[in-house]
């Protein structure tokens, strides 16, 4: 990599960490929280994430600018299996690799020495293991690295507005119906303004959660 | 009057997240690839682990000790978080700062920092099994229309969801 295209990724991670902190998800609670249901805010950052991503990226691919990294392989069961017991690990942490950096930057120290000796332990663990389970189970229902307009032989376009629009549905009916419910622990109701009218139900909750 | 909105702690995720939108969109068209993180931890982890175990195949070919682009992508993250934090004047060395966390399981740092150790490793190992985490899979993958990325996003619930029942229990 020449110094130029180092200063540019430094650049775009800057303001991934930022984003990542200005989301709140250099906090436990907010990470945890999704899973309860009473905070829904990694789930709106990914979705706005996707949506606008999607949209400028497969634009541009329509125009020639760039191609897609085509580096990302669906082998089903392999997928599956890794995506649960990362959740696990995720809701227990209250962090993921990306937000343990971006975390850690903010100054936790629970990310900088223990979450990343975690992590750095993990990766060795699967490295060391990697020959006995992962050629096989990559092998299983291996669809290849083809992206889903290509696998289903579906218009990319078509593809893209129909995706889009399915998330936007979702965040609209999470704002909406009020997705998150009131937080037992913290006593706080969903995030979301025109929850403010109903403050005695959140507090109610609060009474039970603190003992 | 509006607040300046670099002093601001927090804004709204939506803003947020057409941030990093715009970052994987710049990213593929100025360097070619698109954000992820597990993988800057598996090249860091290689420089301990290749004087280690010098005969392993994985930390020789398929992940060797090298400052990748997604270490200096995750330098990146690191850097701009702390920014953030301190123009925000929210900055500070904590051992354990999660207010929800010590409200639930208590002020002990050690216990904080034993499930945070040992929460890193299964999730490290488990997007080792996926091929990717919630950026370079679950964002990055569906933004490409992945397959892989819609199936490990719900994937994460189902794994997260009994997880998180246990530990709170009754505060759930």
């Amino acid at each position: 990599m020449t110094i130029g295209e180092v200063l540019i990724t430094i650049v775009l991670g800057f303001v991934f960490g930022w984003t990542l902190d200005k989301a709140g998800l250099t906090k436990y609670h907010k990470i945890v929280n999704v899973y309860r249901f009473t905070d829904l805010a990694v789930l709106k950052y990914m979705m706005s994430a996707i949506i606008v991503g999607m949209a400028g990226v497969w634009t541009l691919k329509g125009l020639g600018l760039v191609e897609l990294t085509g580096t990302i392989s669906t082998y089903v069961p392999g997928v599956l299996l890794g995506g649960v017991l990362f959740g696990v690990g995720m809701a227990a942490a209250g962090f993921c690799p990306g937000t343990v950096a971006a975390g850690a930057g903010r100054g936790n120290l629970d990310y900088l020495i223990p979450g990343f000796a975690g992590f750095l332990v993990g990766a060795i663990a699967f490295g060391l293991s990697y020959q006995s389970f992962m050629p096989q189970l990559t092998q299983v229902a291996n669809l290849g690295n083809l992206s889903l307009p290509e696998l289903l032989n579906l218009s990319p376009g078509l593809t893209v507005v129909v995706v889009i629009l399915l998330f936007a549905l979702v965040l609209y009916v999470i704002e909406r119906t009020h997705a998150a419910r009131p937080d037992k622990v913290t006593g706080e109701g969903p995030t979301n303004p025109s929850d403010a009218a109903t403050p005695n139900a959140a507090s109610k909750f609060s009474k039970q959660g603190t003992d | 009057m509006i607040k300046n909105p670099l002093k601001q702690e927090e804004w709204s995720p939506y803003v947020a997240g057409a941030g990093l939108g715009l970052v994987v969109i710049f990213s593929l068209l100025l360097t070619h690839r698109v954000p992820g993180s597990s993988g800057a931890v598996e090249n860091l982890a290689a420089f301990l682990a290749q004087p280690l175990f010098p005969d392993n195949v994985y930390f020789k070919f398929q992940m060797p000790a090298v400052i990748s682009w997604q270490v200096w992508l995750l330098l990146g993250v690191f850097l701009g978080a702390m920014v953030s934090a301190m123009l925000a004047g929210v900055w500070k060395f904590d051992r354990n700062p999660d207010a929800q966390w010590k409200a639930v399981f208590g002020t002990q740092t050690w216990k904080r920092w034993v499930v945070t150790f040992f929460a890193g490793v299964v999730v490290e190992f488990a997007a080792g099994i996926a091929g990717g985490c919630t950026s370079g899979l679950a964002i990055s993958g569906s933004v490409q229309l992945v397959p892989a990325a819609f199936l490990f996003i719900p994937a994460m619930f189902v794994g997260g969801i009994p997880t998180a029942l246990l530990m709170y229990g009754k505060r759930y």
